[in-house]
């Protein structure tokens, strides 16, 4: 995946809901690997990321996702981001997770075969083999989040989103959805209040009352978010 | 996430998904084509025979029909007040004997092999331009998906109730359900838009 290029661009880009601006105009451009974005509850960090996969489209301005408008050519932007919720149940539709894995991919039409093959790949991928036809409430909380992620890789987005992956998980689990994150590939986005778990990214973004209040190395953007939590 | 099936082996369950729900269809045309309470009778007791095939445990059995069924009594009741009680027993045998084979139907179906057989179905409206017949069978896919979690939130309430010390009532129960299924819904239709699983050519 390293060759693949990644450019996600906000052009002045505006979030407004029920007519209040929940995100200010945004200009910004991202191309590293690694990137956190941290910030109090309803500062608009998830506002923000929902805008990448087009979830939520700008009010005013633009976001393009490698060249595609997040408004107008949403499928092919959405193509390149998979995003993981919050609460990962809400995310698998169908009970047995081999099921809800294989529901992205037929949704591209794609023959029953190669179906198959794919989803036993992603489950081997993620080592959640032996849970392919388990029902998604016997799971624990790390293993719901590594289905939630089969479920979205299947489709091979080069960026995965993630909103809050530890939240929620014990420690035994929190080990185990970070180092698969760790071993992934593709460019990941986290939004996360876990400080331990992005402090080696390649960049965070702070956001704050929904303006991107700092952006730089995490050390900086950490310390900078301490000042605003303790004000 | 609960679900509706019910694993096993069941002559129901070996059953093609289109022959049920065609033998659905045609049992709902024939229960009301007759009006003998005999006959009605007999649907009913031969209805609940075929619900009993999965092998549910009698409480689980019961407990899955139980707020359909208490919508039928109380209609029942209103017809047998304001009608008769020949109405009354019609409607009752008639809408409990529908039920019994309709959650038959859906404790030995999964719900993909719902969905596809509804995608499958609806195919002839997709090709006239009508709908996106993927669209119609995830539609229905969640219906079903959504029973038992919409069943398990109340429950969760009521338990949030007790251990308050408050008596459960039908506004203080069902206004909070009502808001977080809409909330979980919500996050449910990101989700799908998020992986692309509807409105794709």
């Amino acid at each position: 995946m390293d060759g693949i290029r990644l450019d996600i661009r906000f052009e002045r880009a505006e979030a407004r809901y029920a007519g209040r601006t929940v995100l200010q105009p945004l200009d910004l451009a991202l191309s590293e690997r690694r990137i956190g974005v941290i910030g109090l509850n309803g500062s608009g960090k998830t506002t923000f990321a929902r805008m990448i996969n087009g979830l939520v489209t700008p009010a005013a301005g633009r976001v393009t996702v490698n060249g595609f408008d997040t408004a107008t050519e949403t499928e092919s932007a959405r193509r390149q981001t998979g995003f993981i919720f919050q609460n990962p149940q809400n995310q698998i539709i169908l009970p047995i997770l081999r099921e809800d894995i294989a529901l992205g991919l037929q949704a591209r039409k794609l023959a029953k075969p190669d179906v198959r093959a794919a989803v036993d790949a992603v489950l081997s991928r993620f080592g959640i083999g032996h849970l392919a036809d388990r029902r998604s409430h016997e799971l624990s909380g790390g293993e719901l989040q590594l289905a939630a992620l089969a479920s979205v890789m299947v489709t091979e987005p080069a960026i995965l989103i993630m909103d809050e992956p530890t939240n929620q998980l014990d420690l035994k689990n929190r080990r185990l959805v970070v180092e698969t994150m760790q071993g992934l590939n593709e460019t990941v986005i986290a939004i996360s209040h876990d400080l331990e778990l992005i402090a080696g990214f390649d960049r965070l973004l702070l956001f704050h009352e929904g303006r991107l209040a700092a952006d730089g190395a995490p050390a900086e953007v950490i310390r900078h978010y301490r000042d605003i939590a303790s004000a | 996430m609960r679900t509706l099936y019910v694993e096993g082996r069941s002559v129901l369950h070996r059953m093609p998904p289109r022959a049920k729900l065609l033998g659905l269809a045609t049992a709902s045309i024939v229960l009301f084509a007759t009006r003998s309470i005999p006959l009605l009778g007999m649907f009913c007791v031969a209805s609940a025979a075929v619900y009993l095939l999965p092998r549910l445990a009698p409480r689980e059995a019961f407990e899955r029909l139980r707020p359909v069924l208490l919508t039928i009594v109380v209609v029942g009741l209103f017809t047998l007040l304001f009608d008769s009680a020949i109405e009354a027993a019609v409607f009752v045998l008639r809408l409990t004997s529908l039920m019994l084979l309709a959650a038959a139907v859906t404790a030995t179906t999964g719900i993909s092999a719902f969905m596809e057989e509804i995608t499958r179905l609806a195919m002839p409206l997709e090709r006239i331009g009508l709908v996106r017949a993927a669209d119609i069978g995830l539609a229905v896919g969640l219906v079903i998906r959504f029973v038992p979690e919409v069943l398990a939130r109340t429950q969760a309430i009521r338990d949030a109730h007790h251990a308050r010390g408050l008596k459960p009532r039908m506004l203080t129960l069902a206004v909070p359900m009502i808001i977080l299924t809409l909330g979980s819904a919500d996050e449910i239709a990101a989700a799908i838009d998020a992986r692309g699983l509807r409105g794709q050519n």
